[in-house]
Protein backbone atom coordinates (compact mmCIF):
# COMPACT_ATOMS: atom_id res chain seq x y z
CA UNK A 1 0.00 0.00 0.00
CA UNK A 2 2.65 2.28 0.92
CA UNK A 3 4.85 1.29 -1.95
CA UNK A 4 1.76 2.22 -4.38
CA UNK A 5 1.13 5.60 -2.71
CA UNK A 6 5.24 6.56 -3.27
CA UNK A 7 4.90 5.31 -7.24
CA UNK A 8 1.82 7.65 -7.20
CA UNK A 9 3.93 10.24 -6.13
CA UNK A 10 6.76 9.23 -8.11
CA UNK A 11 5.43 9.33 -11.40
CA UNK A 12 4.04 12.71 -10.98
CA UNK A 13 6.49 14.43 -9.44
CA UNK A 14 8.32 15.50 -12.90
CA UNK A 15 4.83 16.92 -13.90
CA UNK A 16 4.35 18.75 -10.91
CA UNK A 17 8.27 20.31 -10.22
CA UNK A 18 7.57 20.90 -14.15
CA UNK A 19 4.09 23.77 -13.77
CA UNK A 20 5.60 24.80 -10.55
CA UNK A 21 8.48 26.04 -12.28
CA UNK A 22 6.69 27.25 -15.38
CA UNK A 23 4.15 29.36 -12.97
CA UNK A 24 7.45 31.79 -12.62
CA UNK A 25 9.01 33.11 -9.68
CA UNK A 26 7.18 33.44 -6.26
CA UNK A 27 6.86 37.47 -7.07
CA UNK A 28 4.89 36.65 -10.24
CA UNK A 29 2.81 34.14 -8.32
CA UNK A 30 2.26 36.87 -4.95
CA UNK A 31 1.25 39.57 -7.58
CA UNK A 32 -0.97 37.38 -9.74
CA UNK A 33 -2.41 36.02 -6.38
CA UNK A 34 -2.62 39.86 -4.45
CA UNK A 35 -4.28 40.99 -7.71
CA UNK A 36 -7.22 38.19 -7.83
CA UNK A 37 -7.84 38.88 -4.07
CA UNK A 38 -8.89 42.76 -4.39
CA UNK A 39 -10.48 42.20 -8.11
CA UNK A 40 -12.89 40.41 -6.18
CA UNK A 41 -13.43 43.08 -3.84
CA UNK A 42 -14.06 45.30 -7.09
CA UNK A 43 -10.68 47.05 -7.23
CA UNK A 44 -10.04 46.65 -10.41
CA UNK A 45 -7.66 49.00 -11.24
CA UNK A 46 -5.35 47.76 -8.22
CA UNK A 47 -6.02 44.70 -9.62
CA UNK A 48 -4.42 45.64 -13.30
CA UNK A 49 -0.90 46.94 -11.53
CA UNK A 50 -0.54 43.61 -10.06
CA UNK A 51 -0.90 41.70 -12.96
CA UNK A 52 0.98 44.27 -15.08
CA UNK A 53 4.00 43.42 -12.20
CA UNK A 54 3.06 39.66 -12.67
CA UNK A 55 3.71 39.97 -16.69
CA UNK A 56 7.10 42.58 -15.87
CA UNK A 57 8.64 39.14 -13.84
CA UNK A 58 7.50 36.56 -16.36
CA UNK A 59 6.11 37.95 -19.94
CA UNK A 60 5.76 34.82 -20.69
CA UNK A 61 2.90 34.10 -18.64
CA UNK A 62 -0.71 33.07 -20.20
CA UNK A 63 -2.20 33.62 -16.75
CA UNK A 64 -1.26 37.09 -15.83
CA UNK A 65 -1.93 38.04 -19.52
CA UNK A 66 -5.44 36.43 -19.14
CA UNK A 67 -5.66 38.59 -16.09
CA UNK A 68 -4.35 41.64 -17.07
CA UNK A 69 -7.07 41.72 -19.51
CA UNK A 70 -10.06 40.92 -17.40
CA UNK A 71 -8.95 43.85 -15.39
CA UNK A 72 -8.50 46.24 -18.23
CA UNK A 73 -12.12 44.83 -19.57
CA UNK A 74 -13.71 45.45 -16.17
CA UNK A 75 -12.22 49.23 -16.50
CA UNK A 76 -13.38 49.98 -19.66
CA UNK A 77 -10.17 49.48 -21.40
CA UNK A 78 -11.66 47.15 -24.20
CA UNK A 79 -8.74 47.78 -26.51
CA UNK A 80 -5.97 47.00 -24.39
CA UNK A 81 -7.80 44.13 -23.05
CA UNK A 82 -8.11 42.36 -26.69
CA UNK A 83 -4.52 42.44 -26.67
CA UNK A 84 -4.05 41.05 -23.81
CA UNK A 85 -6.19 38.59 -24.43
CA UNK A 86 -4.60 37.37 -27.48
CA UNK A 87 -1.78 37.38 -26.23
CA UNK A 88 -2.79 34.81 -23.30
CA UNK A 89 -3.92 32.77 -26.22
CA UNK A 90 -0.84 32.93 -28.29
CA UNK A 91 0.93 31.96 -24.77
CA UNK A 92 -1.26 28.97 -24.10
CA UNK A 93 -3.84 28.48 -27.11
CA UNK A 94 -4.98 25.10 -25.24
CA UNK A 95 -6.10 26.50 -22.06
CA UNK A 96 -9.81 26.34 -21.88
CA UNK A 97 -10.40 29.28 -19.04
CA UNK A 98 -8.33 31.09 -21.94
CA UNK A 99 -10.05 30.04 -24.71
CA UNK A 100 -13.73 30.74 -22.96
CA UNK A 101 -13.03 34.44 -21.75
CA UNK A 102 -11.58 35.26 -25.38
CA UNK A 103 -14.71 33.99 -27.11
CA UNK A 104 -17.13 36.10 -24.41
CA UNK A 105 -15.26 39.08 -24.85
CA UNK A 106 -14.73 38.64 -28.47
CA UNK A 107 -19.09 38.53 -28.05
CA UNK A 108 -19.11 41.50 -26.16
CA UNK A 109 -16.66 43.52 -28.02
CA UNK A 110 -18.01 43.05 -31.38
CA UNK A 111 -21.16 44.18 -30.61
CA UNK A 112 -19.41 47.07 -28.57
CA UNK A 113 -17.77 47.77 -31.82
CA UNK A 114 -20.57 47.96 -33.55
CA UNK A 115 -22.56 50.21 -31.78
CA UNK A 116 -19.53 52.73 -31.47
CA UNK A 117 -18.74 51.98 -35.37
CA UNK A 118 -14.89 51.75 -33.91
CA UNK A 119 -12.98 49.49 -33.26
CA UNK A 120 -9.83 51.34 -31.31
CA UNK A 121 -6.60 49.07 -31.30
CA UNK A 122 -8.62 46.23 -32.32
CA UNK A 123 -6.03 44.44 -35.10
CA UNK B 1 27.39 6.58 4.01
CA UNK B 2 24.62 8.22 2.16
CA UNK B 3 21.59 6.12 2.14
CA UNK B 4 19.94 5.20 -1.17
CA UNK B 5 16.84 6.98 -2.65
CA UNK B 6 15.08 3.21 -2.73
CA UNK B 7 15.95 2.73 0.70
CA UNK B 8 14.88 6.39 1.93
CA UNK B 9 11.65 5.66 -0.12
CA UNK B 10 10.96 2.36 1.40
CA UNK B 11 11.73 4.19 4.91
CA UNK B 12 9.31 7.07 4.40
CA UNK B 13 7.27 6.53 1.94
CA UNK B 14 4.23 7.83 3.18
CA UNK B 15 5.83 11.59 3.66
CA UNK B 16 7.20 10.94 0.62
CA UNK B 17 4.29 10.84 -1.34
CA UNK B 18 2.80 13.64 0.45
CA UNK B 19 5.79 16.31 0.13
CA UNK B 20 5.63 15.44 -3.72
CA UNK B 21 2.02 15.65 -4.07
CA UNK B 22 2.42 19.50 -2.23
CA UNK B 23 4.77 20.03 -4.73
CA UNK B 24 2.50 18.84 -7.80
CA UNK B 25 -0.47 21.14 -6.17
CA UNK B 26 1.96 24.39 -5.51
CA UNK B 27 1.98 24.16 -9.51
CA UNK B 28 -1.32 23.73 -10.34
CA UNK B 29 -3.45 27.25 -10.58
CA UNK B 30 -7.21 27.76 -9.49
CA UNK B 31 -9.37 29.76 -11.11
CA UNK B 32 -11.98 32.00 -9.73
CA UNK B 33 -15.05 33.33 -12.06
CA UNK B 34 -15.91 37.19 -11.47
CA UNK B 35 -18.97 38.82 -12.83
CA UNK B 36 -18.00 42.39 -14.60
CA UNK B 37 -20.55 44.96 -15.21
CA UNK B 38 -19.95 45.79 -18.81
CA UNK B 39 -20.86 49.67 -20.54
CA UNK B 40 -22.67 49.46 -23.44
CA UNK B 41 -22.61 52.48 -25.35
CA UNK B 42 -25.74 54.06 -26.65
CA UNK B 43 -26.49 53.63 -30.43
CA UNK B 44 -28.02 57.26 -31.21
CA UNK B 45 -25.09 60.13 -30.64
CA UNK B 46 -27.27 61.99 -28.31
CA UNK B 47 -26.46 64.29 -25.54
CA UNK B 48 -29.23 63.18 -23.21
CA UNK B 49 -31.30 65.49 -22.89
CA UNK B 50 -33.29 65.95 -26.48
CA UNK B 51 -36.58 66.22 -26.94
CA UNK B 52 -37.82 62.96 -28.52
CA UNK B 53 -41.11 62.78 -30.39
CA UNK B 54 -42.91 59.26 -30.32
CA UNK B 55 -45.09 58.84 -34.00
CA UNK B 56 -47.05 55.69 -34.68
CA UNK B 57 -45.66 53.20 -35.29
CA UNK B 58 -46.81 50.64 -38.53
CA UNK B 59 -48.73 47.37 -37.21
CA UNK B 60 -48.04 44.18 -39.08
CA UNK B 61 -50.21 41.83 -37.52
CA UNK B 62 -53.36 43.08 -38.53
CA UNK B 63 -53.93 40.31 -40.77
CA UNK B 64 -53.13 38.25 -37.63
CA UNK B 65 -55.06 39.93 -35.27
CA UNK B 66 -58.39 39.10 -37.54
CA UNK B 67 -57.23 35.33 -37.18
CA UNK B 68 -56.45 34.97 -33.56
CA UNK B 69 -59.75 36.33 -31.42
CA UNK B 70 -57.18 36.84 -28.54
CA UNK B 71 -55.50 39.79 -30.33
CA UNK B 72 -58.52 41.26 -30.85
CA UNK B 73 -58.67 42.93 -27.49
CA UNK B 74 -54.61 44.27 -27.78
CA UNK B 75 -54.33 47.91 -28.76
CA UNK B 76 -50.71 47.34 -29.62
CA UNK B 77 -50.00 50.82 -30.71
CA UNK B 78 -50.85 52.33 -27.32
CA UNK B 79 -49.53 49.85 -25.12
CA UNK B 80 -46.05 49.99 -27.01
CA UNK B 81 -46.07 54.36 -26.97
CA UNK B 82 -47.06 53.98 -23.32
CA UNK B 83 -44.56 51.35 -22.44
CA UNK B 84 -41.96 53.33 -24.43
CA UNK B 85 -42.94 56.83 -22.94
CA UNK B 86 -42.29 55.44 -19.80
CA UNK B 87 -39.61 53.68 -20.03
CA UNK B 88 -37.83 56.47 -21.55
CA UNK B 89 -39.08 58.85 -18.57
CA UNK B 90 -38.08 56.77 -16.04
CA UNK B 91 -34.77 56.11 -16.96
CA UNK B 92 -33.25 58.40 -19.18
CA UNK B 93 -33.09 62.08 -19.10
CA UNK B 94 -34.88 62.77 -22.44
CA UNK B 95 -37.82 64.36 -23.03
CA UNK B 96 -40.85 62.40 -24.37
CA UNK B 97 -43.79 63.92 -26.36
CA UNK B 98 -46.26 61.65 -28.32
CA UNK B 99 -47.05 63.04 -31.76
CA UNK B 100 -50.63 64.79 -32.66
CA UNK B 101 -53.13 62.19 -32.58
CA UNK B 102 -54.50 62.79 -36.09
CA UNK B 103 -51.45 62.34 -37.74
CA UNK B 104 -50.77 59.77 -40.41
CA UNK B 105 -47.98 58.05 -41.78
CA UNK B 106 -47.45 58.96 -45.14
CA UNK B 107 -47.09 55.11 -46.53
CA UNK B 108 -47.86 51.71 -44.94
CA UNK B 109 -44.33 50.41 -46.39
CA UNK B 110 -41.12 50.50 -43.75
CA UNK B 111 -38.76 50.89 -46.32
CA UNK B 112 -40.58 54.41 -48.07
CA UNK B 113 -41.01 55.23 -44.60
CA UNK B 114 -37.39 55.42 -43.89
CA UNK B 115 -37.16 57.58 -46.76
CA UNK B 116 -40.02 60.05 -46.40
CA UNK B 117 -37.32 62.63 -45.15
CA UNK B 118 -40.05 65.25 -46.17
CA UNK B 119 -41.95 64.46 -43.88
CA UNK B 120 -39.91 63.76 -40.54
CA UNK B 121 -38.38 67.14 -41.57
CA UNK B 122 -42.10 68.64 -41.05
CA UNK B 123 -42.83 66.82 -38.21
CA UNK B 124 -39.87 67.78 -36.30
CA UNK B 125 -40.37 71.25 -37.25
CA UNK B 126 -44.08 71.39 -36.12
CA UNK B 127 -43.29 69.09 -32.89
CA UNK B 128 -40.05 70.54 -31.74
CA UNK B 129 -39.05 66.83 -31.51
CA UNK B 130 -35.10 67.03 -32.40
CA UNK B 131 -35.31 62.79 -32.62
CA UNK B 132 -38.04 61.04 -34.16
CA UNK B 133 -39.14 57.66 -33.47
CA UNK B 134 -41.54 55.32 -35.40
CA UNK B 135 -40.81 52.13 -37.28
CA UNK B 136 -43.14 48.60 -37.20
CA UNK B 137 -44.57 46.33 -34.69
CA UNK B 138 -45.49 42.64 -34.83
CA UNK B 139 -47.36 41.06 -32.30
CA UNK B 140 -48.78 37.48 -32.84
CA UNK B 141 -49.32 33.94 -31.20
CA UNK B 142 -46.86 31.46 -33.06
CA UNK B 143 -47.22 28.09 -33.22
CA UNK B 144 -43.79 26.30 -33.13
CA UNK B 145 -45.05 22.86 -32.78
CA UNK B 146 -43.41 20.02 -34.85
CA UNK B 147 -42.27 17.14 -35.21
CA UNK B 148 -38.63 16.70 -33.25
CA UNK B 149 -35.93 13.56 -33.00
CA UNK B 150 -35.31 12.08 -29.82
CA UNK B 151 -33.35 8.96 -28.69
CA UNK B 152 -35.03 5.90 -27.57
CA UNK B 153 -33.39 3.02 -26.05
CA UNK B 154 -35.34 -0.60 -26.55
CA UNK B 155 -36.18 -2.09 -23.66
CA UNK B 156 -36.65 -5.12 -25.52
CA UNK B 157 -32.88 -5.37 -26.73
CA UNK B 158 -31.51 -2.58 -25.19
CA UNK B 159 -30.41 -0.76 -28.80
CA UNK B 160 -30.46 3.26 -29.23
CA UNK B 161 -33.13 4.18 -32.66
CA UNK B 162 -34.31 7.52 -32.75
CA UNK B 163 -37.89 8.17 -33.40
CA UNK B 164 -40.01 11.34 -34.20
CA UNK B 165 -42.31 12.96 -31.51
CA UNK B 166 -44.84 15.47 -31.85
CA UNK B 167 -43.92 18.29 -29.38
CA UNK B 168 -46.83 21.00 -28.71
CA UNK B 169 -45.24 24.62 -28.46
CA UNK B 170 -46.64 28.05 -28.87
CA UNK B 171 -45.77 31.35 -27.84
CA UNK B 172 -45.85 35.07 -28.30
CA UNK B 173 -43.75 36.58 -30.88
CA UNK B 174 -42.62 40.65 -30.95
CA UNK B 175 -40.97 41.97 -33.43
CA UNK B 176 -40.27 45.41 -33.62
CA UNK B 177 -38.27 47.45 -36.32
CA UNK B 178 -37.25 51.00 -35.01
CA UNK B 179 -36.22 53.96 -37.22
CA UNK B 180 -35.29 56.60 -35.67
CA UNK B 181 -34.77 60.56 -37.68
CA UNK B 182 -33.44 63.88 -36.98
CA UNK B 183 -35.90 66.10 -36.56
CA UNK B 184 -34.12 68.93 -38.18
CA UNK B 185 -32.98 67.12 -41.26
CA UNK B 186 -35.59 64.44 -41.45
CA UNK B 187 -32.62 61.85 -42.31
CA UNK B 188 -32.72 58.87 -40.93
CA UNK B 189 -30.47 57.91 -37.55
CA UNK B 190 -31.01 54.68 -37.34
CA UNK B 191 -32.75 51.50 -38.11
CA UNK B 192 -32.71 48.39 -35.95
CA UNK B 193 -34.78 45.08 -35.30
CA UNK B 194 -35.42 43.63 -31.87
CA UNK B 195 -37.55 40.13 -31.64
CA UNK B 196 -38.48 38.08 -28.88
CA UNK B 197 -40.73 34.77 -28.17
CA UNK B 198 -42.22 33.69 -25.12
CA UNK B 199 -43.43 30.61 -24.66
CA UNK B 200 -46.75 30.16 -23.27
CA UNK B 201 -47.19 27.97 -20.76
CA UNK B 202 -48.61 24.37 -21.78
CA UNK B 203 -52.01 23.64 -21.57
CA UNK B 204 -52.66 26.50 -19.83
CA UNK B 205 -53.70 29.38 -21.93
CA UNK B 206 -51.42 31.81 -21.72
CA UNK B 207 -53.11 36.52 -21.54
CA UNK B 208 -52.06 38.09 -24.27
CA UNK B 209 -51.17 41.17 -22.71
CA UNK B 210 -49.05 39.76 -20.45
CA UNK B 211 -47.15 37.72 -22.80
CA UNK B 212 -46.79 41.48 -24.44
CA UNK B 213 -45.04 42.27 -21.26
CA UNK B 214 -42.85 39.82 -21.06
CA UNK B 215 -42.00 40.23 -24.45
CA UNK B 216 -41.36 44.42 -23.71
CA UNK B 217 -39.90 43.79 -20.45
CA UNK B 218 -37.12 41.02 -22.20
CA UNK B 219 -36.35 43.53 -24.81
CA UNK B 220 -36.34 46.67 -22.59
CA UNK B 221 -32.39 46.74 -21.91
CA UNK B 222 -32.00 46.65 -25.59
CA UNK B 223 -34.94 49.56 -26.56
CA UNK B 224 -33.58 51.79 -23.69
CA UNK B 225 -30.06 51.25 -25.12
CA UNK B 226 -30.58 52.48 -28.00
CA UNK B 227 -31.16 56.32 -26.59
CA UNK B 228 -28.72 55.85 -23.19
CA UNK B 229 -26.08 53.83 -22.19
CA UNK B 230 -26.72 50.37 -20.54
CA UNK B 231 -24.68 47.82 -18.45
CA UNK B 232 -24.49 44.49 -19.06
CA UNK B 233 -23.42 41.59 -16.77
CA UNK B 234 -21.10 38.95 -18.18
CA UNK B 235 -18.76 36.27 -15.93
CA UNK B 236 -14.84 35.81 -16.50
CA UNK B 237 -12.62 33.56 -15.21
CA UNK B 238 -9.74 34.93 -13.22
CA UNK B 239 -6.58 32.79 -12.13
CA UNK B 240 -5.91 33.17 -8.63
CA UNK B 241 -2.01 31.29 -8.33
Amino acid sequence: MKHRALAIALLFAPVAIGAGCASGSGDMSTQISFGADVARQGLWREAAFRFEKAIAANPKNARAHNNLAVALEATGDFARALEEYKKALELDPQDNYIRRNYARFAEFYTSYTRTTGKAAGAS
Amino acid sequence: MRPKPAALARRFPARAAALLLLAACAGCSSVSQVRLRLPLKPRLPLRGNEKIVLAPFLIVAEAEKARDKRLQNVDLQAEFHRFLKRQIEKKTKLEVAEAPADLKLPTQSLTELGRATEFWRSLGSTTGGEVLVSGSLEFKVEDRSGYKTEEYVSPINGQTYYRQVYVEQSGFLFDIVFLVFDGRSGEKLLQDEFKDFRQSGGSQRSDELQGLFENLFSLENQILNLFVAREREADRYLFTS
